[in-house]
């Protein structure tokens, strides 16, 4: 996909404060608490359903969007899995309201019911499996190619810094036809976007300035339309009328941020995983049959959100406790996935694991995460671009390993690793 | 292929749906119509043939 559109958009804005470090103040808000799970397991072993703002057991810092609300939290698989696949009792909008309709305007995230499923059956059709198959070759191998070969001749890399941390953000630049001189700055506003919960100011400003930005460019696509997906969303019709514009801007929004920030995440820990193994990694790279297995269980066994919320309309039972009415609820998918009455000696590795029961790393129910299908394009040729490429990789023994951390949104901060030239 | 136009779910046939009951070898068409998508939640109906 993705022939040239010529491009006469109005360069995206800098934040007023050009120097204002958004990266730093992410990863300050996101915390560096080392090891959610055995909390995690500490409350599912005391009840599948508790009480509990769970973002104020870790953090140091309060999220302003949803601190002070009547919090509940959902540890167990089933009371998670039953809460997300029932969109009838618990909805989006009453709580997302608060936070992504605050970043990122009118998504799919903070719609329900009829209105959601019309729009989310047209976004969702972008991002079909056998659409993104196709996106392997044409848009992410050469962005898995471009970022390789900035290290491969050194010997030495920090397959975070280096690699997972900018190759989903630039893979969307590309299916946008993004100018690629401004990708920085679209990495810092696409990220500053969540600093709201924060309280930053920056926050709104970034979702302001993206906001005049994507609004610009759905005009240009529709004026001169190519067959890269900007275009073809800009111009799909429903019932006659194209989508509406604060939908496409939100859903944009929300691509550019959400799109990048879970996959390098879940990146990260794949590699961080099969490095930290040297057997398990020279058996996948002898059998890529092991790929997908090896993807899924980085998946589940960290996945790279361990929360999501949903809003509670009616008085509901759940594991003999009942969550009232006007409650914001926490559905920990971290925890289910460790879950020992679904996944057998949970908090192991295990990459050839029994798959009876899948994760909830993309949640579950309508509003399933729809880059969920990308994501695994994108996990699939980044691993494949080291295990091509990289000979004799192994983590740097004279540097710190990766560790992953944050309660929330997981990852390694660094991979350093060494390789043959 | 059978595909959900919801999530992007492909049903496939040879594994089924022991969670909901539909056995391994179950052809798409055999699936009862009450049959909800095990991702996400929705019908049957909302299922679409889509070439590999």
């Amino acid at each position: 996909m993705a022939t040239a559109v010529k491009s006469e958009l109005p360069p995206l804005e800098d934040l007023d404060d050009p120097d204002f470090d958004v990266f730093a103040v992410e990863r300050t808000m996101r915390g560096d608490y080392d090891d959610p799970y055995p909390v995690f397991e500490e409350y599912r072993k005391q009840g599948a359903v508790h009480k509990l703002e769970l973002n104020e057991v870790f953090a140091k810092h309060h999220d302003v969007e949803m601190h002070g609300l009547n919090h509940y939290t959902v540890f167990g698989y089933d009371a998670c899995n039953r809460v997300l696949m029932d969109g009838e009792t618990f909805t989006n909008y009453e709580v997302f309201k608060h936070s992504l309709g605050k970043s990122f305007g009118r998504t799919v995230t903070v719609m329900d019911g009829e209105e959601h499923q019309r729009f989310r059956k047209v976004l969702q059709k972008a991002f079909l499996p056998n659409v993104v198959a196709r996106w392997g070759d044409s848009l992410v191998q050469p962005v898995v190619d471009r970022l390789m070969s900035r290290f491969i001749e050194k010997g030495e890399a920090d397959l975070a810094d280096d690699y997972t941390h900018h190759f989903p953000f630039q893979i969307i630049y590309s299916m946008l036809l993004l100018d690629p001189d401004e990708s920085a700055r679209f990495h810092k506003l696409a990220v500053a976007q969540l600093l709201s919960q924060g309280g930053y100011p920056q926050g709104p400003e970034a979702t302001e300035k993206l906001g005049v930005f994507f609004r610009a460019m759905l005009e240009q696509r529709r004026q001169n339309p190519g067959d890269d997906l900007v275009s073809h969303l800009a111009t799909v019709e429903v019932d006659g009328q194209y989508l509406d514009d604060d939908v496409l801007i939100a859903f944009l929004r929300q691509l550019v941020n959400a799109g990048g920030d879970t996959t390098y995440r879940a990146t990260g820990v794949l590699l961080a995983k099969l490095l930290e193994d040297p057997n398990l990694y020279a058996r996948v790279c002898a059998d890529r049959s092991l790929v997908p297995l090896a993807i899924e269980e980085a998946l589940r066994w960290d996945g790279p959100v361990t929360l999501t919320y949903r809003y509670c309309k009616r008085d509901t039972e759940i594991d003999g406790k009942v969550i009232p009415a006007g409650a914001v609820v926490g559905v920990c998918m971290g925890s289910a996935n460790r879950d020992p009455t679904k996944f057998e000696d949970p908090n192991r590795f295990d990459i050839f694991r029994k798959r009876t029961v899948r994760h909830l790393a993309f949640a579950g129910g309508p509003h399933i995460c729809i880059g969920q299908h990308l994501a695994r394009v994108e996990m699939t040729r980044a691993l494949e671009g080291v295990l091509d490429n990289l000979r004799n990789v192994r983590l740097d023994p004279a540097k710190p390993w990766p560790k992953i951390i944050s309660h929330f949104m997981r990852s390694p901060d660094h991979i350093f690793v060494r390789f043959d030239v | 292929m059978w595909m959900c136009m919801n999530c992007g779910h492909v049903y496939e046939p040879e594994e089924g749906d022991p969670v909901s009951g539909i056995a391994p070898g179950t052809p798409f068409e055999d699936i009862p119509d009450d049959w909800f998508c095990p991702l996400c939640g929705a019908k049957k109906s909302d299922f679409e043939f889509v070439e590999d």
